[in-house]
């Protein structure tokens, strides 16, 4: 059998980020729904951001590891979003030209809200174990942003898009957030090896959350909570039903989790430890902090990136957790409208060293934190790049980036849009 | 199980997951978000309801009722229903 996983990842979350504490002051957001967040920060994408520089941001220093025959084995290039730039063209193949990767090699992407992540690994996974192609290797990107566009009424006033579709927009703000994760899917697992065939999927139709409207959300933060829990119960189950001996508790060391909000994430591992093992409130807190927290480093700093947050928790709980010896990673993915799977892989060493050299918390603390007045200027500024914008010109914004930012490599912004055409430019 | 009965299972839940209710005079119009519960004390009041009437429903077949009263009528439908 095929050895099959990850052979690297990296986070990519984002330039510039904003203090969720200020935020919610900001915004008057009750103090008790706030700390039921657990949220620290959110990366804020800029105008001359979208999901495709996030992307490749995510996936160069992971390319830049690589020899060149090593590249030149990447025949499989999926991008997983809700944050997608035309109806047609997938953001795979802009990921592919700045890349520089070998053109034979299969381009598009996929979308199933926030499962679309695990959708794109599960296929890359599979395409590795048919063994149709012995040695290629498979770049999965999922990436998105949340550009609650904030637009002048006809009075002049101003209005939020995202008010008019959700009442619950105040609630959501603080926790959308913009970020990729790039995982490079291979026969070589060295960072994440993949149990083969224990997968628990589970998906029917609810109208929890969607986006109906480009740069626009709307539904029921409720509706999708008991979605959310009902899956979470229902793919472990089927997880279990497909592996022998399974326990919630004691066959995973760690628990990663698709974290719109770490207060959802502690409610649902709650009612899974009640639920599978009757636990007590003492036991599951102290089960919480040792297989759970390590997975919300990032995604408290980054906030709910879709697709791509599962992997995110993935790689916090590789660079937090103890891996003296093999230790088995429980995944749960859950998109709503909706999808969800539990599937394992599991850890060494070896893996955890590969992946720190990533330094992703570093990036992360290089990011420029937004005062209230900027943040409120990103939300004004990015009407100028709404989906569907035919031409427009960012050279300048790019070119004061480097200034205002420090980074240490390249980074890939959007310095235009021609005819429809996007085009980015390099930054040192 | 009648109206009744639902309501003050309903009730020993609601005050089980938040202590400070337990001198509340529950009415039929009460609304559990009204009262201080965030979505997860109510989506777990909800599951220990579930688990007391071992009643084997998805959560998001008992999302809608708008207070208490609406809560119990829907939940009487789905048991007479199991």
């Amino acid at each position: 059998m095929t050895q099959v996983g990850i052979e690297a990842m990296n986070v990519f979350g984002g330039t510039v980020c904003l203090d969720v504490a200020k935020l919610a002051r900001h915004r008057r957001l009750d103090n008790a729904r706030f700390e039921n967040l657990l949220m620290k920060e959110k990366a804020v994408a800029l105008p001359i951001e979208d999901a495709v520089t996030f992307g490749v941001n995510a996936a160069k220093p992971v390319i830049d590891s690589l020899s060149q025959a090593e590249k030149d084995r990447i025949e499989l290039l999926v991008t997983c979003s809700e944050s997608g730039v035309d109806f047609g063209k997938s953001m795979s193949t802009y990921i592919h030209h700045y890349l520089g990767l070998n053109r034979n090699c299969r381009l598009f992407e996929v979308k199933q809200a926030c499962y679309a992540g695990t959708a794109g690994f599960q296929t890359a996974v599979n395409f590795i174990l048919s063994q149709t192609s012995p040695g290629a290797k498979a770049l999965v990107i999922a990436s998105d942003i949340s550009r609650f566009i904030v637009v002048t009424g006809e009075g002049g006033e101003e209005t939020e898009e995202g008010q008019q579709l959700t009442a619950d927009w105040s609630f959501a703000e603080p926790s959308a957030g913009a970020g990729a994760v790039a995982s490079l899917v291979s026969e070589t697992p060295h960072v994440f090896q993949v149990d083969v065939g224990a997968n628990g999927y589970y998906g029917y139709e609810v109208m929890d959350t969607c986006r109906p409207v480009p740069d626009g959300e709307a539904g029921d933060a409720d509706l999708s909570l008991l979605s959310y829990l009902d899956c979470c119960e229902n793919a472990f189950l089927e997880y279990q039903r497909r592996v022998s001996n399974v326990s919630y508790r004691d066959s995973f060391d760690y628990l990663t989790f698709h974290t719109p909000f770490g207060g959802m994430v502690k409610g649902a591992h709650r009612t899974m430890m009640r639920k599978t093992v009757r636990a007590k409130p003492d036991q599951i807190e102290e089960d919480f902090r040792r297989r759970v927290t390590p997975g919300m480093t990032y995604c408290q700093r980054v906030g709910n990136i879709m697709g791509g947050t599962v992997f995110m928790s993935l790689a916090g709980t590789i660079d937090r957790g103890q891996f003296d010896s093999p230790r088995r990673i429980g995944q749960f993915s859950y998109g709503s409208g909706c999808c969800s799977e539990f599937y394992s892989g599991v850890v060494t060493q070896e893996g955890q060293e590969r992946q720190r050299r990533f330094r992703i918390d570093e990036r992360l603390d290089m990011r420029h934190q937004l005062t209230i007045e900027e943040y409120e200027q990103v939300l004004r500024g990015s009407a100028v790049v709404r989906f569907g914008t035919r031409n427009v010109a960012l050279d300048d914004q790019v070119d004061s980036i480097s200034k205002a930012t420090r980074y240490d490599g390249e980074r890939l912004f959007l310095r235009g849009i021609k005819e429809f055409h996007r085009e980015y430019a390099w930054v040192s | 199980m009648n109206k009744d009965e639902l309501f003050q299972l309903v009730i020993r839940h609601v005050r089980e997951v938040i202590p400070e209710l337990e001198p509340h005079r529950f009415e039929y119009s009460d609304r559990l978000q009204e009262l201080g519960a965030n979505s997860m004390d109510r989506a777990e009041i909800l599951m220990l309801v579930l688990d007391s009437l071992s009643l084997q429903v998805p959560r998001v077949e008992l999302f809608g009722p708008k207070n208490l009263g609406e809560l119990i009528d829907l939940l009487g439908v789905k048991l007479q229903a199991a």
